[in-house]
């Protein structure tokens, strides 16, 4: 099928001197072309892990078996030089904390220059100028930050610089990994609207890794929710936000209060992550799930279609008793 | 307590230079506390032939101009050695510690005027300074002892008034604060705690110094007659190192192995202790 | 109204000067950061009050200054009528008793090196609570228990960075509550906590102020969870209030241009709700001398020259909800 992304079977393992802590089981997802997929789940959850495998940035020593099929390519397998070709040009992605990520003694320009000429070192000045000048516009900067340092901007400026870097070479595949968690309520909403803005001119595909349910909510189409490393929701985000059929999920949805709607009762998860250094034979919610059964318990519960785009990892979607709420 | 034995084993196993510290230092106390034993002769006795050869009727490593021992003195030597870096360490560490803290959880003028006072000590000669006190106030090892203790905190003071800048910013210290504790409370039990083991590892190493400042101060003619130290057996050795060589080098050697241990123990103690090199520990 | 209320705050200000390298400044040439900039709140027993704000408005400052974790340049804090400086001057450790922080980072609220057992000790033994330390130890035990960290006997022997946050931050709050606190400041308690268990924290808060009659002031940048826990609403910008009323008013009913952005920026879980599109410039400048207009001028969608030229005034919206903007028609407060 045309899919961008297939996962397969992903398994990652970190290995440590005397631990094997499996952060991501099993997870199988796909990401069609100009699709928003937003991974939510908390920490723990195996969320980020996903990705850096995905990108390969994972690391030394952690074994990781599974596909992940990007145009045909698996990017598990291939060699190393052909991931760093695949990296900005067609994969980019932006972490939480840009400030981070660019050097304090150099002007803007002169780092988008040099990321710039990693991948096309034969560009002439002008044509990154203009690249870059077109970039920042489209994340709604003014130019006069080519010229500026990376101290002399704001948080929500440096984490909008990153992004525009990540667009630099038309990435058809764009990995937010809590790209605006570490921002404040308006720069974050701002940054998202942005977001929502520039898609409607570029034809990129987005993974959105939060473990905010409200930015998925208002910027993607479709949700995975993973939970102490398994997928156990996704669908389209209309669909999930608003039934949840997997208990884990519709325990998220509890904890959430609502802008403006009605006031309803908080209610926590009871109960904390599994130790993911063990092997876990059931669901590895049922410890916290309140209508965990001996059967949830003994087997692994598979993925059960629900709807006409989503799947939920619980032996409740199969009992028929859907509407479990 | 048994958590803190696990801790131990795991870093001695874990780190090289700590095992080597480690280990050296044992075989240090080892030679202080039998030294008695381990001697061949008594080291302040003045034997018949002066300046033997090592091997040369029974003494194993030569004799002096006196006809002491060398081996015997050098035994001996190990309790002086031992005794000054022990002492004058701790001397340093303990004034480090408290006024660095002070200065750093006190903060403003207090502050000012403590980090002051460290600069001053951190830039003036030392070395001149004890030559100074001790030519002033007799060079018995007891003064030498203090002086070089009393000389040497400033680093220490640096290192505890970064950590406690640092400390008194954390949750935990703002939360004793909050639940009504007393600043002297604060400082004594979560400040100097958390913050002391930088200043625990850097003292290990300014024992090294401390040896290396006492052996220069017996070198220059400045030791403590009454005891034997290997400073002062160079000392000794220097008009004969050419005729009777054994008598400065081999306690040269002992002196450059003692060191050695210290600085080991004191980087392997860094290497353990000091949170930014502990990559494994908690987020 | 004023006189009876039990928490009485009085035009608290806190500034630092600004760091500009000079070592001597002419006399007036100082400059100042007003990180709390005069603010005057009133609050009953019982009473969850929701401070939201971006970071850098002071709604932190302003928490610490209330616990005196930090002195304020002016102003003072009544507690049942009694000024906080003169309990203070008198004793410490009442002021202690009386009001407590709940703190945003769990996993650094307590020290590393000792177990839950020494650390909740520490404050019992401290005030004089509980005869010896058989009895102190019921008291832990009992109040890990009522709080839901079963078994008590193996919590207590454990250290901080063995617990999971949700579960410090319980700790800290039972700890706080050892003393018996008529006022509580909880700034960002759930912010570093996994959603799952945000529920349990925010719900034992409301139980405090419920049950134990505690004023208790939430400090978020969670707009939503700021409504859904609290009475009352003040929203700041550069050490200023700008808008307070009752929670549900000022989030449904926003009066003040900067309140409309904040709620109309938020991100909401619901991929149905209504948004009002409402987008401002840039990000808050430091507050180094603001003013003489009102501070939200320079980025407000709605300001004309006058707002540039003196601060607006307050503006009744009805009730308790005021608004600090010149530019509120009052008919807009005849909605509610």
């Amino acid at each position: 099928m045309e899919h961008l992304l297939t996962v397969k079977d992903l398994n990652v393992t970190y290995v440590n001197k005397n631990r094997r802590v499996m952060a991501v089981r099993n997870v199988n997802m796909a990401v069609d072309k100009g699709d928003s997929l937003g991974i939510v789940g908390e920490s723990g959850s195996g969320k980020s892990t996903l990705a850096m495998a995905l990108l390969r940035l994972h690391p030394k020593g952690t074994e990781i078996t599974g596909q992940a099929l990007f145009e045909g390519k698996d990017l598990l397998a291939i060699t190393k030089e052909e991931m760093n070709e695949l990296r900005w040009v067609k994969i980019a992605v932006v972490f939480q904390k840009a400030m981070n990520a660019l050097s304090p003694v150099h002007r803007i320009s002169e780092q988008i220059e040099d990321i710039y000429r990693v991948h096309c070192p034969k560009a002439s000045a002008e044509e990154i100028k203009t690249r870059t000048l077109e970039l920042l516009k489209l994340v709604n900067l003014p130019e006069r930050v080519y010229n500026l340092y990376p101290h002399e901007m704001s948080g929500g400026m440096l984490q909008r610089v990153a992004i525009a870097i990540s667009l630099l070479h038309h990435p058809q595949l764009l990995i937010f990994d809590e790209a605006t968690t570490a921002l404040d309520v308006v720069t974050q909403g701002q940054i998202l609207k942005e977001i929502l803005e520039m898609e409607k001119t570029l034809a990129t595909t987005r993974i959105m890794i939060t473990h905010d349910m409200s930015v998925v909510a208002t910027t993607c189409n479709k949700v995975a929710v993973m939970y102490a490393g398994e997928l156990m929701e996704f669908g389209m985000v209309k669909d999930v936000l608003t039934h949840p059929h997997h208990p884990y999920t519709q325990g998220l949805q509890g904890s959430f209060p609502s802008l403006k709607g009605d006031n309803k009762k908080l209610v926590s998860i009871p109960g904390f992550l599994p130790d993911l250094s063990k092997e876990c034979k059931g669901c590895v919610f049922a410890p916290r799930c309140s209508h965990a059964t001996e059967r949830c318990h003994k087997e692994k519960p598979p993925m059960v279609k629900t709807g006409e785009a989503g799947g939920a990892a619980c032996w409740l979607c199969i009992g028929g008793e859907e509407n479990g709420k | 307590m048994k958590r803190i034995g696990t801790r131990c084993l795991g870093a001695l196993r874990q780190d090289a230079q700590l095992r080597f510290g480690v280990i050296g230092l044992a075989i240090l106390l080892l030679l202080c506390l039998l030294a008695p034993v381990l001697a061949t002769v008594d080291p302040y006795y003045y034997g018949p032939d002066s300046l033997a050869a090592p091997g040369v009727s029974g003494h194993l490593l030569g004799t002096n101009h006196l006809g002491q021992d060398v081996f015997s003195m050098l035994v001996y030597g190990v309790r002086t050695s031992l005794m000054v870096a022990i002492v004058s360490s701790m001397l340093s560490g303990i004034i480090g510690v408290v006024i660095g803290g002070i200065g750093g959880y006190f903060g403003g003028k207090v502050d000012v005027v403590i980090s002051e006072i460290i600069n001053i000590f951190l830039m003036i000669p030392v070395f001149f300074l004890i030559m100074l006190i001790v030519s002033l106030f007799g060079s018995d090892i007891k003064n030498v002892m203090i002086v070089i203790g009393i000389t040497n905190w400033s680093k220490n003071a640096k290192l505890m008034r970064a950590q406690a800048l640092s400390l008194r910013e954390r949750t935990f210290v703002k939360s004793a604060i909050a639940l009504g504790e007393t600043k002297m409370q604060v400082l004594f039990k979560y400040i100097l705690p958390n913050g002391i083991f930088p200043v625990v590892a850097n003292t290990t190493r300014g024992m090294a110094g401390a040896i290396l400042t006492e052996a220069s101060l017996s070198f220059l003619g400045l030791g403590d007659p009454n005891v034997i130290s290997w400073g002062q057996m160079i000392y000794q050795g220097k008009q004969y190192i050419t005729t009777a060589w054994w008598i400065s080098a081999f306690s040269g050697i002992a002196v450059i192995i003692t060191v050695i241990i210290f600085y080991m123990l004191g980087d392997g103690l860094n290497h353990v202790l000091n949170p930014k090199y502990n990559q494994g520990g908690n987020k | 109204m004023a006189n009876n209320a039990y928490i009485e705050i009085k035009d608290i200000q806190k500034f630092y000067p600004h760091k500009d390298g000079k070592l001597f400044h002419k006399a007036g040439e100082r400059k100042y950061v007003k990180a709390v900039d005069g603010v005057s709140l009133s609050m009953q027993r019982g009473e969850i009050l929701g401070v939201i704000g971006e970071s850098g408005c002071g709604k932190s400052t302003l928490g610490r200054i209330l616990v005196r974790l930090e002195d304020p340049t002016s102003g003072d804090v009544f507690i049942d009528g009694v000024s906080t400086k003169e309990i203070l001057q008198k004793d410490t450790k009442t002021f202690r008793r009386q009001v407590q922080i709940i703190f945003q980072n769990p996993f650094d609220t307590f020290t590393p090196r000792d177990t839950i057992q020494k650390i909740l000790l520490r404050p019992l033994k401290h005030h004089n609570i509980g005869k010896d330390t058989v009895e102190r130890l019921k008291i832990c035990k009992e109040a890990l228990e009522a709080g839901g960290l079963r078994p008590a006997e193996d919590i207590l022997s454990r250290y901080p960075h063995e617990l999971s946050g949700g579960q410090l931050q319980r700790i800290s709050i039972i700890r706080s509550m050892f003393l018996n606190p008529g006022f509580i400041i909880a700034d960002e308690p759930v912010s570093m906590l996994d959603v799952s268990v945000r529920a349990e924290i925010i719900n034992m808060l409301i139980d405090l102020a419920r049950n134990k009659n505690a004023a208790v002031v939430f400090i978020s940048h969670d707009i939503a969870l700021t409504r859904y826990i609290s009475d009352n609403i003040a929203v700041m910008y550069l050490g200023r209030i700008v808008e307070y009323g009752s929670a549900d008013e000022v989030i449904k009913n926003p009066q003040h241009p900067y309140t409309r952005a904040l709620i109309s920026n938020c991100a909401s879980v619901d991929p149905f709700e209504e948004h009002e599109e409402i987008s401002i410039e840039g990000e808050p400048p430091t507050p180094i001398n603001p003013g003489p207009g009102c501070y939200f001028a320079p980025r407000c969608y709605m300001a004309t020259e006058e707002c540039f030229k003196c601060y607006p005034n307050r503006v009744s919206c009805g009730g308790s909800h005021y608004a600090v903007c010149d530019k509120i028609k009052v008919n807009g407060a005849e909605n509610s």
